[in-house]
């Protein structure tokens, strides 16, 4: 206990009445860095002290220094983590006589006016709250007292928009406070020195870190596919081991688990969507013994107290090793204790990928979190920040501001080309160097302190139930949805009629083509690194370093074997296979959604754009599945594979992305941020299609491709497997539908068009002329005709009665001019009939169905179509042709006349 | 008469007597209602004006026929129509003579409009055809003619094998319900009244072919005869009838 005796006497003694006989590892390496006033990152597994780490030595420092408010700012990422640090910290407050509170979305009016009097000297609130005390003139003059800040689970801000938020907010309070000590506490990452860049910009800082790994105790099971069983299974752990935290990965899952199990009595479920009432009723019951388990999605991830739990259950695979590190840490929470956890795994993929995950987490291979660069739409949220704050600032001074921060150390023209952007939308004003405020700029901020997307929920409707079937996301209702266009929503199809009073109304639709894209919830992605070593394992099929029991070693092992047994490939880490399949081609590729997603857009563009055709495109972390027409098979995709050069990917997705939904979906997103778009902003009065056009060549799209890149894609990873592609250490072999192609769940889809009109248009017209009526009339013994429609007609039709190939090929409405032109007497008129039949059936005789097919066309008769025929052209370009000729038809006196 | 299709605008020409330029819903000063609705963009209103001039550069006509909804604002004229619309208008005076068939978001109008620039509310028959903005029925003498007209907004979608292949700003042509639009009866139908509706020029507008059908808002798209109507993009491209593209749904 030596390092306690550096502390304040008071302190000291409040350490004794809390009955602390030692400091935990953490405590004893940070507060001495705390003490010597170094910027620090801490990181420790949950429960292992990390806040006393910090706060310890911040209380000394406070009591030796003369009083005045928010000395101290805490900041957590969740307004439940304030109630809780609030809980916790008041007792010490209370003892070493500081004053604390807590600020956020939730406070009450009275007690923010209290604050705004006298402030106390410690502080806990959002980063989202930080924002909003700036923009008080009262509350933001006691930013001056600020000495520490310490950020609570920094690593679930510095990987996203809130956490680049954050980081200018701290530049900006230097110029009230003059520098201050800054203090993260994370969960076990992969690149600690990434976070203290983060925190701390170009200042030094150090980092103190607690490995996770010896003190996990994780094995992974497996209870069938079917959920019944797997529900048991779970039911059966919570009476073997007590207080139970069963992790799942959505909603969905969490109240599908929660229906099978409350018959018990002592689960409740937990997660976002829930009010704030019954979360934290069901958080107070679990505390008090009364409930023996909680279902809950990510919402209990982060280090809210809720007692001792003895065992987590993550129900599925936990897709990243930080996140399985995260959970299962919840468990055992007291010094030095092992966190015992099981994951129970769903289905062949996900078993292999626990198994992948449980061997990496013990080998300490956590991921690395990746702070946004030169996010625009944050700038943009900042720069009015700080108009608004300031009245009016040079653009010299914002530089100078956020150059302080990680995340905009390097902006080049960004800040430029924002403050443009931000002017053309009326949100500030211009004038020279300076940027003024504007009456927008305060009412944007208020409906955008947060960069978290608040995506408005619209419902949809169905006319003929007259009931709401489900909701989308307002972004992609704006990009996507429009009459006649079909989706899917809870596994059945739908097809909009209209969106009115807020709604889409739907009407029931049967079949599947023109889907339309979707996000069912955005998912957890598994990242390359555990899908190639998925990959390996189903190669090796040694399962020897992964500690599996023996259950889910037999049913992987049995579910290869019947791979083998089909004769079906398997994909692995040095294999892609591509499987024909009724719907269109499954591509498996072991490389995780993200290098996925990446090259399942760059095959689907170079698919459309050589067929001239929509491709859908669903993808997960083993397979991409293309949607195409029937006569694109396998072989034609294993070309553009091939083809495909390692290095142009990026170059591909920036041209083509903007055709698809995705781009489209985070457009509106970022639109929003940068507050081109309201809050509550109503489409439904004006028809604005071509929304997302307005943005082209803007910042606003900029930011959406970055974040397309930065998220939702890996190039690099596509990259590599193209390069292993061509190198040959990757083969690829073409098969028919396996049932690990058919077992794929594939919840993101979306739809690529062809590039250009020319395409979608000439494939309308060969639909159009392959379902003309056409009648055709032997010129020859002109004792036959026959009605029927182009596709159906042969190469060279030939008269069935004379075996002639002298055949007319006559419009509907022309039928008639074949007994005209039979007639024994004919005026001068009909014998002219007589002759254009003769030659309408010779271009047929000499170019077959060519001549039929040219001949079916709007306005297109013997002259028309011999000039086409004598072009020589084929394919596209005699459709072209085709079309050509129409368009001047219909330019004559003679079309609108008639 | 024969028409030429200007896809840059999209607008049309008709050639007859004369060459007339038709070019329908503007919606000049739309981005200050948008502004209103939650949604913040720099006004454009220049860069169609230049559109208009490039169309009429192009095809070099007589006399252009704005055919309503130059503006957007309603009730009122907003400040931003005040600001922009005479200098839009001047700067078409320069180059070719024109008359406003007005639309139902052209209240007000007039105060922009120099002497004879005003057309009737309820179309007017140049050369043969008749011109009309949409939103009433049409005046008596357009019977047996036909009437190109805006209002409508109409858009194509293109589907193919697996989803939407292309939507684009279209033109419907079709036969009309003479007695449904109460015009006068005419011993001989022929020739019979047609109505050309055409895209908006302004380029934020669009409404599908398929709602317009389904769900009718004015006069004459409730008086379509739908069996007898055809599409064609901006360029003339003929798409099909309206049978066809209503197939490419799944019904």
């Amino acid at each position: 206990m030596e390092i306690v005796k550096t502390l304040d006497p008071r302190v000291q003694a409040c350490i004794r009445k809390r009955g602390f006989s030692s400091l935990s590892d953490v405590q004893q390496q940070a507060i001495p860095m705390v003490r010597e006033g170094k910027n620090l990152i801490l990181i420790a597994p949950t429960g292992t002290g990390k806040t006393e780490s910090a706060m310890l030595p911040v209380f000394d420092a406070m009591l030796s220094e003369p009083a005045g408010g928010f000395r101290t700012l805490y900041i957590t990422p969740l307004r439940a983590l304030n109630r809780d640090m609030m809980q916790r910290l008041e007792w010490w407050c209370k003892e070493l006589g500081i004053s604390v509170g807590v600020r956020h979305g939730d406070t009450p009016a009275s007690e923010r006016r209290k604050q705004a009097l006298s402030p106390p000297d410690l502080l806990i609130t959002t980063p989202e709250t930080l924002q909003a005390i700036f923009m008080g003139k009262v509350l933001r003059k006691h930013l001056k007292n600020v000495r520490y800040v310490v950020i609570d689970e920094i690593h679930e801000l510095a990987g996203g928009k809130r956490g680049s938020q954050l980081a200018v907010a701290l530049e900006r309070l230097v110029p009230y406070a003059g520098e201050f000590q800054r203090i993260g506490l994370s969960a076990t990452v992969g690149n600690p020195d990434e976070m203290g860049r983060f925190m701390c910009g170009m200042r030094s800082f150090s980092v103190v870190e607690v490995p996770v790994a010896k003190n996990l105790d994780i094995s992974v099971d497996f209870a069938g596919d079917s959920f019944e069983k797997q529900a048991e299974w779970v039911s059966k752990a919570i009476d073997r081991f007590g207080s139970t935290l069963i992790f799942v990965n959505t909603r969905v899952t969490a109240e599908a688990l929660g229906h099978h199990l409350f018959a018990r009595g002592d689960v409740e479920v937990h997660h976002g969507s829930l009010s704030r009432d019954v979360r934290i009723d069901a958080e107070e019951r679990f505390k008090s013994g009364k409930i023996r388990a909680l279902i809950c999605t990510s919402s209990m991830e982060l280090g809210i107290d809720i007692g001792h739990i003895e065992h987590v259950i993550q129900f599925g695979s936990p897709r990243e090793v930080s996140r399985l590190v995260q959970r299962v840490g919840r468990a055992g929470h007291q010094l030095n204790a092992v966190s015992r956890g099981t994951i129970l795994a769903t289905g062949f993929d996900d078993l292999l990928e626990s198994l992948v995950i449980t061997r990496r987490a013990k080998a300490g291979d956590v991921e690395e979190v990746h702070p946004p660069k030169n996010p625009a739409d944050v700038l943009a949220n900042q720069v009015a920040a700080m108009v608004v704050e300031y009245g009016e600032i040079s653009r010299d001074r914002i530089r100078e501001i956020i150059a302080g921060c990680a995340s905009f150390q390097d902006p080049g023209l960004l800040l430029d080309q924002v403050c443009e952007q931000m002017e053309g939308h009326r949100l500030i004003r211009l004038d020279g160097d300076r940027v003024i405020t504007t009456a927008r700029a305060r009412r944007y901020l208020w409906g955008n302190l947060s960069m978290i997307h608040d995506e408005r929920k619209v419902p949809v409707f169905d006319m003929v139930s007259r009931r709401t079937v489900g909701t989308l996301d307002e972004s992609f209702v704006v990009s996507w949805v429009q009459t006649g266009a079909v989706f899917i929503t809870k596994g059945q199809l739908w097809r909009v009629l209209d969106y009115e009073e807020g709604r889409i109304i739907v009407e029931p639709a049967h079949k599947a083509r023109g889907e339309l894209p979707s996000w069912e919830g955005e998912q957890i992605p598994v990242p390359f690194p555990v899908a190639r070593e998925v990959g390996a394992l189903r190669r090796t099929r040694d399962f020897s370093p992964y500690a599996a029991r023996k259950g889910p070693r037999e049913f992987a092992v049995r579910f290869l074997n019947d791979m083998d047994l089909n004769r079906s490939p398997v994909a692995t880490d040095e294999r892609i296979v591509l499987e024909n399949s009724a719907d269109g081609v499954v591509c498996h590729i072991c490389a995780g959604h993200k290098a996925n997603e990446a090259l399942g857009r760059v095959i689907s563009i170079l698919l459309s754009a050589r067929f001239g055709t929509t491709v859908g495109l669903e993808i997960d972390a083993y397979r991409i599945l293309l949607r195409l027409p029937s006569d694109v098979k396998g072989g034609l995709v294993k070309e553009t594979l091939l083809t495909l050069n390692a290095g142009h990917i990026r170059g591909i997705l920036e041209v083509a992305l903007k055709r698809t939904a995705l781009y489209k979906w985070k457009l509106v997103q970022v639109a929003k941020k940068f507050g081109a778009i309201d809050p509550d902003a109503d489409y439904e009065r004006l028809s604005i299609h071509r929304l997302t056009d307005l943005f082209e060549g803007s910042v606003v799209q900029m930011e959406a491709y970055r974040e397309l890149f930065a998220v939702y894609m890996d190039v690099g990873a596509a990259d590599m497997v193209l390069e292993e592609l061509n190198s040959g250490k990757i083969d690829l072999v073409i098969s028919f539908l396996s049932i690990l192609g058919a077992e794929g769940l594939f919840s993101n889809r979306d739809q690529i068009p062809p590039p250009t009109q020319d395409q979608a248009v000439i494939g309308t017209l060969k639909r159009r002329l392959d379902q003309q009526e056409v009648v055709l009339a032997c010129m020859n013994c002109r004792s036959w005709k026959s009605r029927t429609t182009v596709s159906r007609v042969p190469e060279t039709p030939v008269c069935p009665v004379c075996g002639a190939r002298l055949i007319a090929a006559l419009k509907p409405w022309e039928e008639e001019l074949y007994m005209v032109a039979n007639k024994k007497k004919k005026t001068e008129e009909e014998r002219n009939t007589e002759i254009r039949l003769i030659r309408n059936a010779n271009i047929v005789l000499s170019s077959g169905k060519s001549a039929i097919i040219a001949l079916a066309a709007r306005g297109v008769g013997p002259e028309n179509a011999s000039r086409i025929i004598s072009t020589l052209t084929s394919g596209d370009a005699f459709y072209r042709e085709i079309l050509k000729a129409e368009r001047n038809y219909i330019k004559t006196h003679r079309f609108w006349q008639s | 008469m024969n028409i030429e299709f200007v896809p840059d605008g999209p607008a049309l020409l008709v050639e007859g007597k004369e060459r007339v330029l038709v070019v329908a819903d503007l919606h000049l000063g739309i981005e200050s209602e948008m502004a209103r609705h939650g949604i913040h963009f720099s006004t454009r209103s220049r860069e169609r004006a230049k559109r208009v001039i490039g169309c009429i550069r192009e095809s070099n006509p007589d006399y252009m026929v704005l055919l309503g909804d130059v503006k957007h604002s309603i009730p009122f004229i907003s400040r931003q129509e005040y600001r922009e619309l005479p200098r839009v208008l001047e700067e078409f005076r320069k180059h070719v003579s024109f008359g406003v068939v007005p639309g139902n978001h052209d209240p007000g109008i007039e105060r922009f409009l120099k002497e004879g620039e005003l057309l009737p509310r309820d179309g007017v028959l140049i050369d043969g055809t008749g011109y009309v903005h949409g939103h009433t029925y049409p005046a008596p003498e357009l019977a047996g003619t036909l009437i190109i007209a805006g209002h409508h907004h109409p858009m194509a979608s293109l589907m193919d094998e697996v989803g939407c292949a292309l939507r684009a700003p279209a033109y419907l042509l079709s036969l009309l319900d003479e007695s449904c639009l109460n015009l006068p009866h005419r011993d001989d139908p022929d020739p019979p009244t047609r109505v050309l509706l055409m895209p908006a020029f302004n380029e934020l507008s669009g409404y599908d072919i398929i709602k317009i059908m389904k769900d009718p808002f004015s006069p004459l798209s409730r008086c379509l005869i739908k069996e007898q109507s055809e599409i064609f993009l901006s360029d003339g491209t003929y798409v099909g009838s309206v049978d066809f593209l209503e197939e490419h749904g799944d019904r």
